[in-house]
């Protein structure tokens, strides 16, 4: 490319570099900053921000809270991630195939994507509420249960799971099922016909070609799948603080939420920007892991 | 001839250039003139009742007051779910308005240190002779900080008692609770449960809502205790009252199990379970529910009321009461045009206009007294309840981080881990005793 042809490309760019410095990189950094030193909102027009080095981290690890919180963050992740793969790789198969009907069923699979998170947490806050659910009425009435279950506020636990972390997790799942559906239909979709039929030429059963054929061949996308959803987990926000603000006792509690607590409720900017840190650490990790695959795979 | 002519067009020409500017100039000098000597001021609230209703009130008293002053107020309706951030970067030095309706003075007044937030207008003060005898006690409270006088409250967030009288009524019950043990015996009595024991009525809820801080403070007042030092230095919530506070609310839920152990969950929702029959009492109600019920649930006519508080063991009947306030902020641009402005709106005439549009108890007496507030018997009983309210707000910048609806905080954790939790009462309150103390010594600077 020529010199001009180079200017012309890095000004298209420099509009949406721009907004990503001021608006995403720029805040990152004065967040990592502020993790450094102590920003305590009621002390600091009078001590000003010292820096306190590492005594924030310290901080926060201290905190049994935290350290719950972090445990529950990658219990959540990992079962929110697991769970939307194991149904978004059955769903795009069924939306795969040929059948009468299928625009339809597309259109359903989709539908909880239009819907923001803060509003479904509001539906489901109802659909799992102890003594008004309709879920409680269905599972009484056929004889399932005696008693209602309470999805939110059971503060009964098996190890690190309890109901209210499972209730949780499924709407997370439902809210982001499509995303990962979506995704893997486009895959499945460019997977060429001729693989199924020389897999069936030598004898293939339905799961040796799923095993054989489908996940090498989805492999890339699962790679991207995979990292958006960890990335997602860890950051996850609005429904564990609009469905139970990460109780009961803390059972539900997940970083993001933990931060904003500290930040908003308890004026503690510093323990808020390490808790951050410490996500920007985990998702970090996980982007670098992803980059580093995906470079040996161009190499 | 003819050059004289042209020399007499010349002149004029130049007579009516020079003429043309001076108009100019003097139409622009005008406006200058005027435009330094016009007084504009911001002011921001957040909407109370219907937010149409509420910015019609305001555009109205705006323009009322500029006939009668000559000062421009430019209103901004803040949304309540953008205040508290809204005022938590103005106290820190954010864009901020000349004044405003504001409220937590003693939060925002500690981050803002004297340089942002809140200003207090102590020399102003005299402007209103007879404030004492004009409001309520309780709601001038949230108006004094260190001694400084910040502003007019101008709305009152009373709870009193809140009851299903239908339901008292198929027990057998001629009047609501009037002290503990009535809370406890008709609870028991309102309580209902289905064949497989699943709770279909409560019989009596804590609260209006799902915050701990918020649903102790008025039990523990009546026991008897106060939350710190006038001061604001010290912790005292280590004491009998506390522990008997605690227990009482611990054996509503457990022992007597007529109150949800869910009350201070997210998904409570306590209104919901007012109107839909599922709970009987509420021990110290929102104080916008008796208009929106009136406004909201009109089927429900008949089947309500309020109460003042139950007395507690000391027998005393505090009622959890904060205020919202209008004061000027650090910073402002014209302090004696935003005072007139106040000293409008607290007009008493001005102060029933805004009470009837927000719907919202006033501080001021005489609006309480007013046929406005004495249309409906649940109006007289707020009126009545004013008389013990006891400000939920205390001297320190730190109390709404120690009072906040989130785990972790201190009050929250004494709440739910003692009276939901069902934890050790002696343990938990000398922790939060210990707890307080450290964020009380946090925001002193010790």
């Amino acid at each position: 490319m020529t010199r001009q042809k180079y200017l012309f490309c890095y000004l298209m760019v420099a509009p949406a570099m721009l907004i990503t410095a001021a608006l995403g990189i720029y805040p990152m950094l004065f967040s990592l900053w502020m993790s450094f030193v102590e920003y305590d909102l009621l002390r600091i027009n009078e001590f000003g921000t010292p820096f306190v080095g590492l005594d924030n981290y310290v901080a926060v690890f201290s905190d049994p809270r935290f350290v719950q919180t972090l445990v529950n963050t990658i219990i959540f992740t990992v079962l929110a991630v697991a769970a939307t793969l194991g149904f978004g790789l059955l769903l795009s198969q069924i939306l795969n195939a040929n059948y009468r009907g299928r625009t339809a069923m597309r259109m359903l699979v989709c539908v909880p994507w239009f819907v923001p998170p803060a509003v479904a947490s509001a539906i489901w806050m109802w659909l799992l509420n102890t003594d008004r659910s309709p879920i409680n009425f269905l599972l009484q009435d056929l004889g399932l249960i005696s008693s209602n279950v309470r999805w939110l506020t059971d503060s009964a636990t098996w190890g690190p799971f309890s109901i209210p972390m499972m209730s949780i997790v499924a709407v997370r799942v439902w809210n982001g099922l499509p995303f990962a559906v979506i995704f893997l239909l486009a895959a499945l979709q460019s997977i060429p016909r001729s693989l199924y039929e020389a897999a069936e030429v030598d004898g293939a059963s339905l799961i040796q070609k799923f095993w054989y054929v489908t996940l090498p061949m989805l492999r890339p996308v699962l790679a991207i799948l995979i990292t958006l959803l960890v990335i997602g987990g860890l950051g996850s926000f609005e429904i564990n603080y609009i469905m139970t603000g990460g109780g009961p006792q803390n059972l539900t509690n997940i970083m993001a939420v933990y931060s904003y607590q500290q930040a908003f409720s308890f004026y503690r900017f510093d323990l808020a920007s390490a808790a951050s840190g410490v996500i920007f650490i985990m998702t970090g990790f996980v982007s670098i892991f992803y980059l580093r695959s995906q470079l040996k795979g161009v190499a | 001839m003819t050059k004289r002519l042209y020399r007499a067009g010349t002149d004029r020409k130049v007579l009516r250039r020079h003429t043309a500017m001076l108009a100019l100039a003097t139409a622009l000098g005008t406006t200058t003139a005027l435009g330094a000597f016009a007084q504009d001021i911001t002011f921001w609230t957040q909407p109370q009742g219907d937010l149409l209703a509420y910015q019609d009130l305001f555009d109205e008293l705006t323009s009322e007051f500029r006939e009668e002053s000559g000062i421009n107020v430019s209103v901004e309706v803040i949304n309540w779910s953008v205040a508290f951030n809204t005022w938590l970067t103005v106290a820190q030095g954010g864009a901020a308005p000349d004044c405003a309706d504001m409220y937590w003075l003693h939060s925002f007044s500690g981050i803002g240190a004297g340089r942002y937030g809140p200003m207090p207008i102590t020399e102003y003060r005299d402007r209103w002779p007879t404030l004492e005898d004009d409001f309520y006690e309780g709601a001038l409270v949230d108006v004094h900080r260190n001694g400084e006088f910040y502003g007019i409250p101008w709305r009152v967030d009373i709870r009193p008692m809140m009851y299903r009288t239908d339901f008292l009524e198929e027990a057998g019950i001629a009047a609501p609770p009037d002290n503990w043990d009535e809370i406890v015996e008709q609870g028991l009595a309102l309580t209902e449960r289905d064949d497989n024991g699943n709770v279909t009525r409560w019989g009596f809820a804590l609260g209006a809502n799902n915050n701990p801080a918020q649903t102790l403070m008025p039990y523990y007042w009546q026991a008897g205790g106060a939350m710190m030092s006038e001061d604001g230095r010290t912790a005292t919530i280590d004491n009998e009252a506390m522990r008997t506070a605690l227990k009482f609310m611990q054996d509503l839920v457990h022992v007597h199990q007529v109150t949800s152990p869910e009350i201070f969950e997210k998904s409570a929702d306590p209104l919901a379970d007012f109107t839909s029959g599922n709970i009987a009492i509420v021990g110290s109600t929102n104080n916008s529910w008796p208009s929106q019920f009136d406004r909201d649930y009109p089927e429900l006519e008949g089947t309500w009321a309020l109460e003042i508080n139950p007395a507690g063991p000391t027998g005393n009947r505090d009622s959890f009461s904060g205020a919202g306030y209008w004061g000027v902020l650090y910073g402002s641009s014209d302090v004696d045009a935003c005072i007139d402005w106040i000293q409008f709106l607290s007009e008493p005439e001005n102060m029933e206009r805004i009470s009837e549009v927000s719907g919202a108890a006033s501080p001021r007496r005489s609006v309480m007294t007013s046929e406005l507030w004495t249309q409906r018997p649940w109006q007289a009983v707020m009126a009545e309840t004013l008389n013990y309210g006891h400000t939920s707000q205390h001297p320190s910048a730190v109390w709404n981080a120690i009072a906040s609806p989130e785990p972790g905080a201190v009050l929250y954790d004494l709440v739910y881990n003692t009276v939901i939790g069902g934890g050790d009462i002696d343990s938990a309150v000398t922790e939060a005793q210990a707890r307080m103390q450290a964020e009380l010594d946090r925001a002193s600077g010790s």
